[in-house]
């Protein structure tokens, strides 16, 4: 085991670096630079600027001391958020996306899983058809249609549910953002907990579980969720990304405070400090919760030997 | 094509050699296409009650499109793909034709127009001229989600194209070589699963926004395309390595077919069924994706627009004219959805092995 993630973290640590080179070769490849604009600028202040920010370096030393900063995880200042350091708007601006992203994936995982189960128990009835084809409307519905779609029911023909803004963690205001991002997980889950369950009820322990006379509910949630739930624990991966494109547009839509807008504003700027230390964050949070999961993976299934 | 003739031995082509002879086969004479060995074990399990009305040899594929007929909801997703894709085909010359002007007209007195329930005529009264309504802009909104459909589409389709071509070459050649390049290859797939993509994807339109519309939409084929190739590659390698020690590709070995050759027109054509499913499945998620960075200003520019774009426009006048966003969201939900059908219908019936996950 120790072994395995050792292994792991030596592949890990390069792909950081490999996505973070190629996104400052990104930056600094495209024409143009973050100061230019409408108006061209006075040729000493452009050399100031160049100067300022080391610009009249050569590339290789610019890359060098980028990725040296980054590498002691200093990522800078921004170049928009005038005087505010990068590591100061993550720190401030992780709070907020983490609890929708945590919130909306265990109302995720909690419906996900009943529905699924439920499928799966009574499958080919009403119920597993209707919320099989509920799972894949979920799937197909993007989600910055969903989410004004419910803020237009809850919010502006009820009146039930504020239809924006960030008023702190405990607020009704997290209510829409959440459901909305957790729609595509929960259609995920739903259908991955039905075909792990199908596939285990169908198993020969589950009928010797049976066999020696442990009730129904015994049954089901001792021994088969078990094993059903391994497609929905090696989803973890995959949703961690999804949760991130998700909540890029959710933060959008719902105008909060979070990583996601951040990003998008600085992308849009070409804040670079800002860019780059977004995605570092991003890159090295994804692969060490996939590092996780994957050893998580390995104590739920045993038969699993790294 | 058939200089392969003389050296390729036939007896695998034909799908089930001792039964009446097949009626004229629908492929020419030289083209190499085998009915992989393990797709024939699963025919034989599925076909087995039904030899006896059954008589003659059926081909993989006649076999699975009627195994495909027989999944309602596969069925229903195929027509609304198929009506969606003529409707966004066909749609804009028919109104051109119907109403005399563009889909993307603006009336003249735009000004003054505002924009129109469904339905509705200026009046106010119920009318057929707007069955969706017009935009903000008073331009007629079917006309538009129609036109959008074919960019929406396109960007679908040529993508999964791209990611097609990559991902079948590099999943064969690492399966076809096995080894140590294999490893490394793999290996690469293994590091660039875990990238963020999205995020790359994002820093790349943001970065080299193309001044035309139409560099933007170049630009989202190959950056949808380099990101969703990734698990083609994995499907193709695992067909591969159980592919490469068969007969067939022995044979042709022994005949002296170059390597190149035995991978692109020997091996790969035998993984053509995972493949399609596979295909199929990326178009509604890259689809999604394009709706995705088009909401977020990074994909379809004006004066082009897709089904996203609209959407997204849609989303600011919510409040006041929101069958804006519900019509082109709509019509992309119901189109994923049917591709979504579609694709898990096509699983079903390609692949029966895994057909119960």
């Amino acid at each position: 085991m120790l072994r395995f993630i050792i292994r792991r973290l030596i592949i890990t640590i390069p792909t950081i670096l490999v996505v973070i080179s190629i996104t400052w070769g990104l930056i600094r490849l495209a024409p143009g630079n973050f100061y230019t604009g409408e108006k061209a600028i006075p040729k000493a202040i452009e050399t100031n600027i160049r100067e300022q920010y080391g610009l009249d370096k050569p590339w290789y030393v610019q890359y060098g001391r980028t990725m040296g900063r980054i590498l002691r995880l200093d990522f800078g200042t921004s170049l928009t958020y005038t005087g505010q350091s990068v590591n100061v708007i993550i720190g401030r601006s992780l709070p907020v996306s983490a609890t929708i992203g945590i919130l909306a994936y265990l109302l995720a995982l909690g419906v996900g899983v009943t529905v699924g189960s439920i499928a799966a128990l009574k499958q080919n009835s009403k119920w597993d058809y209707g919320s099989m084809a509920l799972a894949m409307l979920g799937i197909s519905i993007p989600n910055f249609v969903l989410g004004p779609i419910l803020v237009l029911f809850f919010s502006m023909t009820l009146y039930w549910l504020p239809p924006s803004r960030w008023e702190g963690f405990a607020s009704r205001n997290l209510i829409l953002p959440v459901v909305t991002l957790s729609a595509l997980y929960m259609a995920y889950i739903a259908r991955l907990t039905r075909a792990g369950m199908l596939e285990v009820l169908r198993s020969d322990y589950i009928r010797t579980a049976r066999a020696k006379g442990l009730s129904e509910t015994q049954v089901l949630i001792r021994h088969a969720l078990r094993g059903g739930l391994l497609p929905v624990v090696s989803f973890t991966g995959p949703a961690l990304a999804f949760l991130l494109t998700g909540t890029v547009v959710v933060e959008r839509l719902f105008v909060l405070p979070g990583l996601g807008n951040y990003f998008i504003q600085a992308a849009v700027n070409r804040d670079e400090p800002l860019i780059l230390g977004i995605v570092a964050f991003i890159a090295i949070t994804l692969l060490l919760m996939n590092l996780v999961v994957d050893i998580a993976y390995a104590y739920i299934d045993p038969r699993i030997r790294y | 094509m058939s200089e392969d003739q003389p050296i390729i031995p036939g007896d695998h082509d034909k799908p089930e050699p001792g039964l009446t002879p097949e009626p004229a086969p629908d492929y020419r004479e030289g083209d190499v296409i085998h009915t992989a060995p393990e797709f024939a074990v699963a025919d034989a399990d599925v076909l087995a009650p039904e030899r006896g009305d059954m008589v003659g040899g059926t081909s993989l594929w006649r076999d699975s499109w009627r195994r495909l007929l027989r999944n309602k909801l596969a069925v229903f997703g195929l027509i609304v793909v198929v009506l969606v894709t003529l409707a966004s085909l066909a749609g804009p010359y028919v109104i051109e034709r119907l109403t005399g002007h563009a889909p993307d007209y603006i009336p003249p007195n735009a000004a003054l127009i505002k924009s129109f329930p469904p339905f509705t005529n200026p009046e106010g009264s119920f009318s057929w001229t707007h069955p969706m309504g017009t935009d903000k802009q008073g331009r007629d909104l079917l006309g538009l989600v129609l036109q959008g459909g074919q960019i929406s589409l396109m960007v679908g389709v040529i993508s999964t194209l791209m990611s097609l071509i990559i991902g079948v070459s590099y999943g064969a050649i690492a399966g076809y070589l096995g080894g140590r390049i294999d490893n490394i290859m793999m290996r690469l797939v293994d590091v660039l699963y875990a990238v963020p993509y999205i995020v790359l994807v994002i820093v790349l339109l943001s970065m080299f926004k193309s001044q035309t519309a139409r560099g933007q939409l170049i630009l989202l084929f190959v950056a949808l395309g380099a990101v969703s190739w990734l698990t083609m590659a994995r499907i193709v390698r695992g067909q591969v390595l159980s592919l490469k020690n068969q007969e067939f590709v022995m044979a042709a070995k022994a005949t002296g077919v170059s390597t190149p050759r035995i991978i692109f027109r020997h091996i790969v054509p035998n993984t053509l069924g995972p493949v399609i499913v596979y295909a199929t499945l990326t178009i509604p998620t890259v689809m999604l994706t394009e709706a995705f960075l088009s909401y977020l200003g990074f994909g379809v520019q004006p004066p082009l627009a897709s089904w996203g774009s609209l959407a997204s426009e849609g989303i600011q006048n919510i409040a006041i004219f929101p069958w804006q966003l519900i019509c082109p969201g709509v019509t992309m939900a119901v189109t994923l959805f049917a591709l979504n059908f579609l694709g898990d219908g096509l699983r079903d019936a390609l692949d029966p092995q895994t057909s119960r996950q």
